[in-house]
């Protein structure tokens, strides 16, 4: 347990002296308030407005959490075709590495168009954006595996299907994980982008869209307010599946410094 | 080279993540379905030209009084991502009715989108020439020289040139800035002089309630044709068809204006329902202060009356400055009608 909090103790330090400096900026005037509040004002609208935070902070995270999933889903299916099919690949390949410059802000009106004003545009956002990382990390996972080991199937006489499920499927998976870390950090500013991107009805959408009603409103403590869930919620997010990967793919994880 | 007995662990871990993604996808399709409602309603979406606010409480009081229900519409608000949106999606035929501005419908119409304003929610500009004390700046004459913020839109721009000529100053000598939507942000940081594109009945009493004593010039004021800065826009082709639900719509938001008008601390707390984010006290000042001009200045007039006459300059305007190019005053149908307002039309 203290081995653990030692482990915490330089990221707690780095984060106060950061807050430590950012309370200063703000509190020796340097700054208007309302352009950027000081921590302790934050924290304190954040207090008085747990409810609103919460009840935006779980629609962000249903549509973060489903949207990453179907990234994770597709991004690796898609990954395997392209390691299968050399064709697939070089049609495939640019398009994907094209699709992470498209500007949301001017398809949102569109998707909205398309699926209305509920969690599906959002959904397509996030799949947009997180797909990605896992698609490179999965094709790169698979293309590395062992050529030792592959030569050894095809020797004991493995079909293709046979060499990809027990040779490079396997091979892939941690760097697959890494793709899915990368995809839920990202996956966090993909919901504020899918939320601020498209058109919504009901009191609550999310943080995103509270965060630019509150910039509008000149709410910007309560702004930055919900800025600080979302930055929380990145961290568990990462952290949890860091954890997840540990339990489920230990073979993923190897200490540090170890060589193979 | 890494042992492979734990590809029955890859196996597990592969089977999860699919079946979690399938579930995401089923629960995906789950949230598609609409909760019945009885049919007597008919579905009516209305399409915000932002945030729900202070100008759209005869909307919300009429809604949470039931006066839709009464004339048989389930009307539905959308709040947009952006103010160019709620046209686009009303010409896609997504939405039934969009709230919008003036000068954008004429800008829509002069993009060949057929679309028609039937009443005006606000009767005057809104937007403001708005500074603060320590920038200096009493009237428009004093922005010469200096830097002044924008959100970034053509019109503003023309309205910026018009208010500096109106007032002596070569437009030449002012700086523009694009500040997107941050201008009074723009103007605390001390980054411009002044900013077109506030309110006179939002950003400028935000000022207000904070202290700053903002000086505040709508742009009406300061030789720019009056228009009306927030319109019920429909389809034309729905306006020829469906008159019937758009003289019941306006006949249920004249109602809601009443309740508005009698009540307005009641108003302002459905719009802070409507929009967490808004506040109570701000709303509240905002529809008191944003009354006079929901009302057509001649009393004879029903509410939501558009000034044909300041439609007509208004429109010329727009066409002197380049910012459409065809006239809309001659070229097909005008861009608003009156006949759908209680007491007009047949």
């Amino acid at each position: 347990m203290t081995r653990r909090l030692l482990h915490a103790l330089p990221a707690a330090a780095l984060a106060l002296a950061l807050v430590g400096a950012w309370e200063g900026y703000v509190d020796l005037g340097l700054v208007n308030p309302i352009v950027l509040p000081a921590p302790h004002e934050i924290a304190s609208v954040a207090w008085s407005n747990a409810g609103l935070l919460a009840a935006n902070l779980e629609l962000t995270a249903q549509e973060v959490g489903l949207g990453v999933l179907l990234a994770l889903l597709f991004g690796f299916v898609l990954g395997v075709l392209i390691h299968l099919s050399p064709a697939l690949r070089r049609a495939v390949y640019p398009l994907a590495v094209g699709s992470q410059a498209v500007p949301i802000a001017l398809i949102g009106v569109l998707l909205v168009f398309w699926w209305g004003f509920g969690v599906l545009p959002k959904l397509f956002v996030i799949v947009l954006i997180c797909f990605f990382p896992v698609v490179v990390t999965t094709v790169d996972g698979l293309s590395a595996v062992d050529p030792d080991q592959l030569k050894l199937l095809r020797t004991l006489g493995a079909s293709r299907w046979q060499a990809l499920r027990f040779g490079e499927l396997p091979a892939a998976v941690p760097a697959a994980l890494s793709g899915a870390r990368i995809a839920l950090a990202v996956g966090v500013i993909g919901a504020y982008i899918a939320e601020t991107s498209t058109a919504t009805s009901g009191p609550y959408a999310g943080l995103g869209h509270q965060i630019n009603a509150d910039i509008n409103g000149l709410q910007t403590p309560r702004a930055y307010a919900a800025a600080a869930v979302l930055f929380l919620f990145a961290i568990a997010c990462f952290y949890t599946l860091a954890l997840a990967e540990r339990v489920l793919a230990p073979w993923a994880h190897r200490p540090r410094g170890e060589s193979r | 080279m890494r042992a492979t007995p734990t590809s029955a662990r890859a196996r597990t871990v592969v089977s999860l993540l699919i079946a979690c993604a399938c579930a995401a996808a089923l629960a995906a399709c789950g949230t598609k379905q609409d909760t019945i409602s009885p049919p007597a309603a008919k579905p009516f979406t209305v399409m915000l030209d932002w945030f729900p606010n202070a100008d759209h409480a005869p909307l919300y009081a009429a809604i949470s009084h039931g006066y839709f229900d009464q004339v048989g519409l389930d009307v539905r608000p959308i709040v947009p991502s952006e103010t160019a949106e709620p046209l686009k999606l009303l010409a896609a035929g997504k939405v039934d009715m969009a709230i919008s501005y003036e000068p954008q419908l004429l800008l829509a119409r002069d993009q060949g989108l057929k679309l028609v304003s039937i009443a005006a929610l606000v009767q005057r500009p809104l937007t403001s020439i708005i500074a603060l004390p320590s920038a200096h700046v009493q009237k428009v004459a004093d922005l010469a020289g200096k830097r002044v913020g924008t959100a970034g839109l053509a019109y503003q721009a023309a309205e910026l040139r018009t208010a500096l000529q109106s007032a002596g100053v070569s437009p030449s000598s002012v700086q523009e800035a694009d500040v997107g939507f941050n201008l009074v942000g723009a103007m605390l940081s001390g980054k411009v002089a002044a900013t077109l594109g506030g309110y006179w009945n939002y950003e400028a009493l935000q000022l207000e309630q904070m202290h700053k004593h903002p000086i505040v010039i709508p742009v009406d004021h300061a030789g720019v044709p009056s228009y009306d800065e927030l319109v019920l826009v429909v389809r034309s082709e729905e306006a020829r068809l469906d008159g019937q639900d758009l003289r019941a719509f306006l006949q249920a938001l004249t109602r809601g204006a009443q309740q508005v008008r009698s009540n307005p601390a009641a108003a302002a707390a459905l719009i802070v329902k409507a929009n967490p984010a808004a506040e109570m006290k701000l709303q509240t000042a905002s529809i008191e202060k944003t009354l006079p001009a929901t009302l057509p200045s001649n009393k004879s007039n029903p509410y939501g009356w558009q000034d044909p006459s300041a439609w007509a300059a208004f429109g010329s305007w727009m066409l002197a400055h380049g910012l459409i190019h065809s006239n809309p005053n001659t070229a097909g149908l005008p861009p608003f009608t009156n006949e759908f307002l209680p007491g007009q039309g047949i």
